[in-house]
């Protein structure tokens, strides 16, 4: 019993140590951003590093569940939305600090298979996505509450086939779940971002969703209003500089011209 | 009652999926409580480790192993389709072998418990009277194990209504065939405004848990009892 005893205030110690020696030290900035932005993000924060600043600490997920986690009051410095709703979302629950929100990406909507697929399918009113699923589901984001779902569900409403596959979707809990199953050749169809489609050597762009088919899919970023962190606020100037949006169009991502809110 | 059409249809299939993965999981669960339990051999602590290994392990793991294990191109998945035409990957039968895996350790030791607490006197003496091995171990041992038995299966079960880190990552969330309880409220939870629908499902959850603790609760303390000398 004792040594149990000794080893547990032994760990107390040390848990007490590590928080206040953490407290004493700044943290770096804790950026929540949405999956589809995992490859770009990191290699944006890696030049940050590089210019002699200190490497922010990066959490994809889906917009839809950062969101949820900000309206919560999960302590971040800046959030990266796949789309405007779920920052709106956030901004009317008054955690985006003013004047800091921008609309400074955009990204395109695409059919993608297995690499070894030899599908074709034009993307045109009425397509025949159904029977080339076949048996097989067409993964996507969850089109209820994930961006790229909803994007991806509009798309297919839009062209008039999406009462035909609705019961097919796997819903991924993410852009990235969705072309995980793809990857693996579980799901003959997914639909991906551009930029998703272009991370990944074991998926196939079939075909691209035209613009008008959905609405515009642009990334808003914003610091949070809880965020004191001043680093936090200049990664987040240089990700909406020139240079900034440079590292994004090397992974495909658009140039959305910055637009403050 | 207080759920809708749809919310009933999620819990109907949740109990769909767990009563099956208890079931197809109890004969091979009870074989090995009761190899753990007699048995001697070598390599007796490894195989006790590998039944205990969902129980530790992070349920993201034991979904990826399954995925890669029984997804279309996965060595067992492919051929399951291609010898019997059995799909598992995005179907509820997916869903319910992987809440089954994860119950298994959980029913393998309170199945365990029970036969190693079976009085052996009781079977010697079943034996010198003239009984077959087989008939021993069906009037004897198999009756005296059964409270731990039926406490194992309601406790698999109880698990497996709330398997969701194996089961999202093997069949992901497919309303209607993977939709279960947990992936429901997972779902429901990020959609703005889905607050009334995540409490209902939630309750219902705590519910069926609860229920099924005190079954399984009660039925150990009955085999507890049944140890205690007034058996036959």
């Amino acid at each position: 019993m004792r040594p149990i005893v000794r080893l547990l205030s032994a760990v107390l110690m040390l848990v007490a140590t590590l928080t206040l020696s953490a407290a004493a030290t700044a943290k770096p900035p804790l950026v929540l951003a949405a999956a589809s932005l995992q490859e770009s993000l990191n290699a944006a924060a890696d030049a940050w590093a590089a210019r002699h600043h200190e490497r922010p600490i990066l959490s994809f997920a889906a917009s839809s569940a950062l969101a949820r986690q900000i309206d919560a009051g999960a302590p971040a410095d800046l959030f990266i939305s796949a789309d405007e709703p779920w920052m709106d979302d956030v901004q009317k629950n008054g955690f985006v600090a003013p004047g800091t929100r921008v609309s400074f990406l955009a990204n395109t909507l695409v059919l993608v298979a297995p690499a070894a697929s030899t599908a074709k399918i034009a993307i045109r009113p009425g397509f025949a996505l159904a029977q080339a699923l076949g048996d097989g589901r067409l993964a996507m984001a969850d089109p209820e509450s994930v961006p790229a779902g909803k994007y991806g569900k509009a798309s297919l409403v839009s062209l008039g086939v999406w009462s035909s596959v609705s019961g097919k979707v796997v819903r991924g809990d993410s852009v990235r779940a969705a072309l995980a199953f793809v990857e693996r050749g579980e799901a003959p169809f997914g639909i991906v971002y551009a930029t998703d489609a272009l991370s990944s050597k074991a998926v196939r762009i079939v075909g691209v969703f035209p613009n008008a088919s959905h609405p515009p899919i642009t990334y808003p970023i914003a610091r949070l209003a809880a965020s004191a962190s001043r680093e936090a606020e200049a990664f987040r100037l240089f990700l909406i500089s020139a240079q900034g949006r440079a590292i994004f169009r090397h992974f495909g991502f658009l140039p959305h011209r910055p637009q403050a809110l | 009652m207080f759920l809708s059409a749809d919310e009933w249809q999620i819990v109907d299939l949740s109990l769909k999926v767990s009563g099956c993965a208890v079931v197809f999981t109890l004969p091979p669960a009870f074989a090995l409580a009761y190899l753990l339990a007699r048995g001697r051999f070598p390599g007796k602590i490894l195989l006790d480790a590998l039944v205990h290994l969902p129980l530790v392990l992070p349920p993201v793991v034991t979904g990826w192993l399954l995925l890669i294990g029984f997804g279309q191109r996965g060595p067992i998945g492919s051929r399951l389709h291609e010898w019997f035409g059995l799909t598992l990957i995005f179907r509820w039968t997916g869903a319910a072998l992987a809440a089954g895996v994860m119950a298994l350790p959980l029913m393998v030791r309170a199945m365990r418990l029970s036969i190693e607490a079976v009085d052996r006197r009781l079977e010697g003496a079943a034996r010198t009277l003239g009984a077959s091995g087989w008939r021993v171990f069906w009037t004897i041992t198999v009756p005296l194990a059964l409270p731990g038995v039926l406490a194992g299966l309601v406790l698999g079960f109880a698990r497996s209504i709330g398997e969701f880190g194996a089961t999202i990552t093997f069949v992901s969330n497919i309303p209607g065939e993977t939709e279960t309880l947990p992936i429901a409220i997972y779902a429901a939870l990020q959609v703005p405004g889905s607050d009334a629908i995540v409490t209902r499902l939630a309750v219902t959850s705590v519910i069926l848990s609860l229920g099924a603790l005190v079954l399984s609760e009660v039925l150990s303390r009955r085999a507890g009892a049944g140890q205690g000398g007034h058996v036959l």
